[in-house]
């Protein structure tokens, strides 16, 4: 199984010198089983370069199975720039959760329509299918076998652990650790106050959505996970979301997973600074004997596990 | 005036090496008129270093006022309206202006934006800022930060962008990005708009050759820039809202392209310059 990052930064795409190594594209991630099956994790700018390849490459033919961790901008903006949506022959089945408000369709519909974009989604060619996911959904796609988990973020998002070829990888994104907020769907204005003890229906709600998520990542190849935030920012700003490299580790080692990249990474984090965070997390690995290899994801990164 | 170019590319930003020179950050420039004061046009995710240097100032301690003018609301023109933070400081104004049916119909547009399925903030009144929005009609001047500002639709493909005059004095920019005139050129009504201007900031997506093959995206070519500078007889043309594929080289070559046409089309004394990222212009 090949999996390969397209667009591996948070929030907003970052153009400039100081992203030009790790790369300013907002999420994607192919996965390519040996056999040939396709599966693409988030729609976020990346995307539309994994696009022009596939429109050049395998035009009308091109099937394309889609999961999305969530509908923020940053995973999904990328969709209307993917060519194989305007080619006929080809096939886009696109995943998520299932929300009680809105269907995925006027979600991702409303996206490509007047007056936000010049080409509706009415009038792409590609065949598009919506399948819309129960928060711990098993499924299949083609030879490669699908398993869910909730995550802990503002509307709620979704883990994906793909396993082919004799190989998994868990990808952890969008999530905050499991401690300090339940975010639900409410706006969460400002950070708890410190030392504040949680309810215990809350507590319980995320110590099962941990376990959850260890679960999916248990004895994984790969885990690909959200850690936009430094200790820092996660004191300031806890209530937005996201996790810190350590929150990572912590996960990979219960899970006893073998390698973990870091990912979604935040949009003023300079190449040099993802240096360091990555040099300071393998410190960390090693200082608690965690038997686990670590890489921060870049633009163009291409990692093999399992056979194919 | 100074006029400070945060974003300068179409579509989509681009990031990458290819890019780094005039920059990959979709549409946003900032005019700072002689008075004091700013005006915003458009909030592509360029917007969000423009935040981010305001905060060094008034804007920073919600003692900020900007007026932001919008041409449309294609995602290239406002996805950086959610990252902009002087918009999430209590105390800051905002005066916002784009092209709509009506007012409440431009907040709903700019609501769509920040809805829960998309962005975390989920409306535009957890932003803290004090945010006013109005629909621009297109007969009237506006006064903004000491300048009179007017407006005109141009066609863009099946829709419209704004294009907008500001005059601060006797000095005079126009911004005039998204536009597809077809092979007329500009209607009577831009050039009037752009008549005699300091400045002209248009958009120059494609070369020739792009421009005609995708004629229905309803944005100009370098050529269609030099056609509509020398139409309205203006001092300086900067080309603007470059494709998201083009490098720049082929930016340098855009610009080389520009500067022969206007020699060989009764334009020799037409300034051109390539918009940049990071750069500012004074007027």
């Amino acid at each position: 199984m090949k999996v390969r990052f397209w667009g591996v930064r948070g929030s907003l795409p970052v153009p400039g010198p100081k992203t030009e190594r790790y790369g300013g594209n907002t999420s994607c991630v192919e996965v390519r089983s040996a056999s040939g099956t396709r599966v693409i994790v988030d729609a976020g700018t990346g995307i539309r370069k994994l696009g022009k390849e596939l429109a050049e490459g395998e035009a009308g033919r091109t099937d394309v199975h889609l999961l999305i961790s969530h509908t923020h901008w940053d995973h999904i903006q990328g969709l209307p720039y993917f060519s194989p949506l305007y080619q006929s022959g080809n096939k886009l089945s696109v995943y998520a959760r299932k929300r009680d408000d809105l269907h995925l369709h006027a979600v991702f519909a409303s996206q490509t329509e007047d007056p936000y974009f010049p080409v509706p989604f009415a009038e792409a060619r590609a065949e598009i299918a919506f399948r819309e996911l129960a928060d711990a959904a098993k499924f299949e796609i083609s030879d490669v076998k699908v398993a869910c988990a909730r995550l802990n973020h503002p509307y709620i998002a979704t883990a994906y652990r793909l396993t082919a070829d004799g190989a998994s990888v868990v990808y952890v994104s969008d999530t905050a650790p499991f401690s300090d907020i339940l975010f639900e769907d409410e706006f969460v204005e400002r950070p708890p106050s410190p030392g504040a003890e949680l309810p215990a229906k809350d507590k319980q709600k995320l110590a099962k959505m941990r376990e959850g998520v260890v679960r999916l990542c248990e004895g994984a190849d790969l885990v690909v996970y959200d850690t936009m935030f430094t200790a820092n920012d996660y004191r300031r700003i806890p209530h937005y979301g996201h996790s810190r490299p350590s929150d990572a580790v912590d996960i990979c080692r219960e899970a006893g997973a073998k390698r973990l990249v870091l990912f979604h990474h935040a949009p003023e984090r300079s190449d040099a600074e993802i240096d360091r965070i990555l040099a300071d997390t393998r410190a960390l690995a090693e200082h608690e004997a965690v038997d686990l290899e670590v890489a921060a994801a870049y633009e163009g990164l291409d990692v093999e596990i399992g056979k194919g | 005036m100074e006029i400070s170019f945060w974003g300068v590319r179409g579509s989509i930003p681009a990031p990458g090496p290819a890019t780094v020179r005039y920059g990959g950050n979709t549409s946003c420039v900032s005019l700072r008129p002689s008075g004091g004061g700013l005006i915003v046009l458009d909030c592509g995710t360029g917007a969000r270093n423009l935040g981010m240097a305001l905060m060094d100032g008034p804007f920073g301690q919600g003692r900020g006022e900007a007026s932001i003018l919008l041409s449309h609301a294609h995602w290239d023109h406002i996805q950086g309206f959610p990252f902009f933070v002087p918009l999430y400081q209590p105390g800051n104004k905002f005066h916002i202006y784009g092209g709509a049916q009506s007012s409440a119909m431009l907040e709903g547009i700019l609501e769509g934006q920040m809805a829960p399925q998309y962005f975390p903030v989920q409306t535009l009144k957890n932003m803290g800022a004090g945010i006013d929005i109005a629909a621009i009609d297109e007969g009237k001047s506006i006064q903004m930060a000491g300048c009179a500002v007017r407006a005109c639709t141009n066609p863009h493909g099946r829709a419209g962008a704004l294009a907008f005059r500001i005059e601060d004095g006797a000095r005079s920019v126009v911004y005039a990005s998204d536009a597809g005139y077809g092979p007329g050129g500009p209607p009577p009504a831009s050039i009037e708009l752009y008549r005699g201007a300091d400045v002209l900031i248009h958009d120059s997506t494609y070369t020739p050759d792009d421009g005609r093959r995708y004629a229905d995206r309803g944005f100009s070519s370098v050529e269609d820039a030099v056609g509509a500078a020398i139409a309205g007889g203006v001092k300086r043309l900067v080309l603007f809202h470059y494709d998201q594929d083009y490098s720049d080289a082929e930016v340098d070559a855009l610009c080389l392209r520009g500067r022969r046409l206007l020699d060989e089309r009764g334009g020799r004394g037409i300034e051109l310059t390539g918009a940049i990222e990071g750069a500012t212009l004074t007027i």
